[in-house]
């Protein structure tokens, strides 16, 4: 909402500077968007008149002005305006004038014709967006006059009122919290002149059958009055707080809405068939808006009829054949209540949100209706004429939304951790009334008053937060199972990040297309229901889909290496719905070409050993079913056998898509953190030398290491320490190993707990492994 | 024969001294201790010697021959090592070490541990909840109005069972009290999401922290150190706060905390968090959950803040667009690889 300083200083005898308003504003929780100077520094430029013009004979854009500017001497402009006609009243900066955006104003030749001085459009001016064409000034502007005699000069504070205050939505509203805040006077009302003798209810012309949406409606007939445009003050009013002038009634109706709150409707008496009736919409009851468009309503909207047909909205815009227009001369000026309820489910319903329904939905004063309605009328009488009817007919009656809210003064010191003695007096500026003991009456605009609390928090923003003393506690507080997971991640992240991944981060809504980078198979997916974009509709089932993304992203913009992990939540339809998941994606260089070392690139078993580091676990992989993601898929089980996810490498062709150069390695485990951490005890180290020994041996090249292993195993040797494999090699060529066979060389650690080995021990130890290896796997020793 | 031997014993240490090659000194070994060599002879002389004298000289020739031993061990040595060091004055340091892989975490996740460890050191503990939330988690209990415009279709994302994803990580304060008796202290950084429009500087998703503490006694002094505490760890002891009083459902009286850091933001304002006192209306929501009075707002006060990490991260690090910090680029990623 944009506020006039000028108009405020209508209500208010503030002396303070705009920088002391906006700080109080600012501690009075009214957020301040932005100051700016309007109409200001207008010095030379006045109102002038076109008296003729004719086309510029060197330009088809440009016209040749002769304009009156009071001197009594014509003067020549020329100008790129078409939006004037002779007669005109035009703002005009004179040579030496500086407008608003610095431009420095001087006599020139435009095209070979002089042109002493320029004609503004209103953007020039800094008064309004507008630079269509020229700023056309009201007829009764006197030519010669300074344009800031018009304009004067205004500073437009933009300022954000937070939801539960309605009542800071008007410049009325803005000065008495302003008063309260800067203990100045209250500002008082303006004066009514032409207020109701009476008000009397009389169904035939307005008949209330919709209490609980609208439960008070006014209307005030007008006759005779003359549909125009408004006179410069209004217009200039209206502009500050940036409306647009439309014609002196509508005018007028949003004037008072811009200076007490209260929004007000004009209808042309004419076009009304019979008289009001507040009644629900009908089924599929059709309107067109102000706005040109339809609405369809129903039932749970409020609308203002006449005997036939609805006219308006109730409480958000009215209809577009009911509005006051040019010819118009009896008008009814509607003031009402609408229930904010009501008004914000219409209003959300149909999309449809007006300064109106905004008010109306954040509640505006019942008690004022009938007062901005006098106020409405005085100001019509004054700018269109006509004649208000003696009487206002009302129907309905005005909610009593005052209430009694206690407050302690001990409660508020315990709240606060300040006792502040003059908080009576701190509520009283507020304009709430001590209704004895702790009571307090709260006045029917606060209505967001409602408990203790809420009166706390004025006496806070009223005796200045930075007056609270800040105290700091330290209390020890045990680990929770949440502290414990965090702690575990982080050690997770610091390993991944020392073995030269990259942590990253993806949004959890994603496309349908994110279904087909899936390791695991996930049919039932989460989404939801009302997605903003189509491609924002499921929830990550997996990480990986994110990972691929990021790929891409890197190898488009000319990276050949990514090793990236994300960490977070995964979703699915199960019983545990939300799972926390490890994703890994390698492709690319592992180690990078240099001079004491060639390159290599990452494959799956760099994938299993970062992994097992990180984890600190042993990893069993067993080939899955391949999918049209991964033709090489493995599920991924700890040395216990709990099955903690899968892992295995994308299909060459899809990785060549996204633009990797090599292979695109993926894993995805569910984590399980957060449990008890692993005791640490001192276990007696090795004090006896290990004896090695190596064995090389052909097998079928279908068997797998783990089958070694295994046959290592099952022997039970007790002097058996360590396997490693160290060499293992394929010839599909047949030369140096048969092409069905491979060479695997494994190394292998016997030790004994107690003792030196002897060599013969460990011999006898080696040959019945080596045996067993030829029993078990028949594969052939090489010696 | 003295004479001979002192002699000899001279000349063999000199030539020891002289040789600069481990086969000159073999040469030398074999020369005076070889079995043709010149102690060697001498020794075989000894049945020339006359018998008395036979003890003394047997005695000089055994000096001599651990003397040359000795020296040739040495001078061996001597030799080893000056070739080694020879070797190794060969090395080129200035060749460049072997490229090693080197990773980094996000810059989120660090702000994120920062903010929580700092929060730890005033006893707060951490606390979690789901992202998929109920509608009276994440509003009915945290007393937002029914027909709040937050609750709408146009704002939050819901699944078609009418749960949705949690708009803000206050849903943890919820959990928290509703599974916990008082006091608490507890923090929860999370998730939340906005039915937003992605540009420039928003995601629909973004990362919140999360503060809760309920104690006997607890008031807006509390609230206004921890936070100023909080903020001049987080951001360095030049930073400026100010509260400004706010409106959020959940907390009343509500604040929004501004910061002001040289450098940052051309050092205007900005705001960094909202917080509050714990409204009474939420404790009576849990309090109903639980089926007890275990948060009588008569005997329990207690305030609550959430920041979201994401915008402090851009005006931290001056991110020029808030999606650089999801695209995962690894340039990026390795900017802040600390």
């Amino acid at each position: 909402m944009k506020l006039s300083l000028n108009w405020l200083k209508e209500f208010l005898a503030v002396r303070h500077s705009i920088a002391e308003i906006v700080e109080a504003l600012t501690f009075a929780g009214v957020e301040v968007e932005g100051v700016e100077q309007r109409g200001a520094e207008l010095d030379k430029v006045i109102v002038a008149q076109v008296d003729a013009f004719e086309p510029h004979p060197n330009a088809d854009r440009l016209i040749v002005c002769r304009i009156n500017d009071g001197s009594g001497l014509p003067r020549q402009i020329v100008c790129g305006a078409k939006n004037f006609r002779a007669g005109d009243k035009v703002a005009l900066a004179l040579p030496g004038a500086v407008l608003p955006g610095g431009v420095k104003i001087k006599a020139s030749k435009l095209r070979g014709i002089e042109s002493e001085g320029m004609l503004c459009s209103p953007r020039e001016l800094n008064l309004a967006d507008d630079a269509a064409g020229l700023l056309i000034l009201p007829g009764d502007a006197p030519i010669g006059g300074p344009l800031s005699d018009i304009f004067s000069p205004d500073t437009i504070v933009e300022v954000e009122v937070t939801p539960n205050r309605p009542d800071l939505l008007s410049h009325f509203g803005i000065a008495r919290e302003l008063a309260a805040l800067l203990d100045l006077p209250a500002p008082k009302l303006p004066q009514i002149v032409a207020g109701p003798e009476r008000s009397c209810e009389d169904p035939s012309s307005v008949r209330l059958e919709a209490p609980e949406g609208c439960p008070f409606y006014s209307a005030r007939l007008i006759r005779g009055i003359r549909v125009g445009p408004s006179p410069g003050w209004l217009r200039e009013k209206l502009e500050a707080a940036g409306l647009r002038s439309i014609n002196n009634v509508v005018d007028v109706t949003n004037y008072v809405l811009l200076e007490l709150g209260q929004p007000l409707h004009a209808f042309d008496v004419a076009k009304i068939r019979g008289g009001i009736v507040v009644r629900r919409a009908n089924p599929a009851e059709k309107l067109l808006a102000l706005d040109g468009k339809d609405y369809e309503l129903g039932l749970e909207d409020v609308v203002i009829a006449d005997h036939e047909r609805a006219l308006a909205i109730g409480g958000v815009m009215g209809g577009e054949q009911s509005g006051v227009s040019a010819t118009t001369t009896d008008m009814l000026l509607e003031a009402a209540y609408f229930n904010p309820g009501f008004i914000r489910r219409t209003s959300r319903r149909l999309g449809l949100i007006s300064d109106s329904s905004f008010r109306f939905e954040r509640g505006v004063d019942p008690q004022a209706v009938l007062f901005a309605s006098a106020r409405a009328t005085d100001l019509l009488l004054e700018v269109a004429g006509g004649k208000a009817d003696e009487s206002i007919v009302i129907a309905g009656s005005v909610p009593d939304l005052t209430g009694l809210v206690e407050m302690r003064p001990e409660r508020c010191t315990k709240i606060l951790g300040m006792e502040v003695p003059d908080s009576a007096r701190l509520l009283i500026r507020l304009g709430l009334k001590h209704a004895g003991e702790n009571r307090w009456e709260v006045p029917s605009y606060r209505q967001d008053l409602i408990r203790e609390e809420d009166l706390i928090e004025e006496v806070c923003r009223m005796a200045g937060i930075q007056k609270i003393p800040s105290r700091v506690f330290g209390i020890p507080t045990r680990k929770s199972a949440a502290d414990r997971v965090h702690d575990d991640l982080m050690q997770l992240r610091q390993r991944l990040v020392g073995l030269g991944l990259f942590e990253a981060r993806s949004l959890a809504l994603v496309d349908e297309r994110s279904l087909d980078f899936l390791i695991e198979p996930r049919p039932d997916t989460l989404r939801l229901r009302n997605p903003l974009v189509e491609d924002q509709r499921i929830l990550r089932p997996s990480l990986i889909p994110g990972l691929i993304k990021a790929a891409e992203r890197n190898f488009n913009r000319g990276l050949n290496s990514v090793a990236i992990f994300e960490i977070g939540r995964v979703f699915r339809v199960a019983a545990a719905e939300e799972l926390l998941c490890l994703s890994v994606l390698l492709s690319g260089e592992r180690q990078s070409k240099s001079w004491n070392q060639d390159a290599a690139a990452f494959d799956l078993f760099d994938l299993k050993g970062i992994l097992k580091t990180a984890l600190r676990k042993e990893l069993v992989l067993t080939r899955a079913q391949a999918t049209s993601f991964a033709p090489l898929v493995c599920n991924v089980t700890d040395g216990d056998g709990q099955i903690l996810g899968r892992m295995g490498q994308v299909r060459p062709g899809l990785a060549k898509e996204i633009g990797a150069r090599g292979a695109i390695l993926v894993a995805e485990l569910t984590l399980r953190m957060g449990g008890t951490p692993k005791t640490l005890r001192y276990k007696a180290l090795d004090r006896f030398p290990a004896v090695t020994r190596d064995v090389a041996f052909f097998a079928d090249r279908e068997l797998k290491y783990q089958a070694v292993l295994d046959a290592f195993t099952s022997a039970q040797e007790p002097l058996l320490a360590d396997v490693r494999l160290f060499d293992l090699f394929v010839d599909p060529t047949g030369q140096k190993v048969p092409a069905n066979k491979k060479s695997m060389a494994c190394s292998l650690t016997y030790r004994a707990s107690n003792r030196t080995l002897t060599q013969e021990e460990a011999n006898a130890a080696h040959s019945r492994l080596k045996s067993q290896l030829v029993e078990r796997l028949g594969v052939t020793l090489r010696e | 024969m003295n004479d001979d031997l002192q002699r000899l014993q001279a000349a063999a240490l000199a030539e020891i001294q002289r040789a600069d090659s481990k086969i000159e000194l073999e040469n030398l070994r074999v020369k005076y201790l070889g079995k043709a060599g010149a102690v060697s002879r001498l020794s075989e002389n000894m049945r020339n010697v006359p018998k008395e004298d036979r003890p003394r000289i047997g005695k000089l020739l055994n000096e001599i021959r651990n003397a040359v031993t000795v020296a040739l061990d040495s001078r061996l040595e001597a030799l080893a090592a000056e070739g080694e060091a020879q070797n190794l004055s060969g090395v080129d340091e200035t060749l460049p070490g072997t490229p090693f892989r080197a990773g980094g975490m996000h810059p989120l996740t660090l702000l994120q541990d920062q903010a929580v460890q700092i929060m730890r050191r005033l006893g707060f503990a951490l606390a979690d909840g789901p992202d998929i939330e109920t509608e009276w988690h994440c509003f009915d209990a945290l007393n937002t109005p029914a027909n709040h415009p937050a609750r709408n279709d146009s704002d939050t994302f819901y699944l078609p069972d009418g749960r949705l994803l949690r708009t803000h990580t206050s849903t943890v304060q919820i959990r928290t009290m509703v599974a916990n008796e008082p006091p608490v202290r507890v923090i929860g950084p999370g998730a939340s999401y906005r039915r937003d429009e992605t540009d420039a500087t928003h995601l629909n998703q973004f990362n919140q922290l999360e503060g809760l503490y309920v104690d006997r006694n607890v008031s807006v002094a509390d609230l206004k150190g921890t936070l100023e505490y909080f903020v001049r760890e987080l951001l360095g002891q030049e930073v400026e706060t100010r509260l400004r009083p706010h409106f959020f459902p959940f907390t009343e009286p509500s604040f929004e905390l501004d910061i002001r850091l040289p450098g940052i933001q051309e050092g205007k304002w900005m705001e960094l968090l909202g917080c509050g006192m714990v409204h009474p209306a939420v404790f009576e929501a849990v309090n109903a959950r639980r089926g007890d009075n275990a948060y009588d707002p008569e005997h329990w006060t207690g305030f609550a803040f959430g920041m979201g990490l994401e915008r402090l991260a851009m005006s931290l690090f001056a991110l020029p667009d808030i999606r650089l910090l999801i695209e995962n680029d690894q340039r990026f990623l390795a900017q802040f690889a600390t």
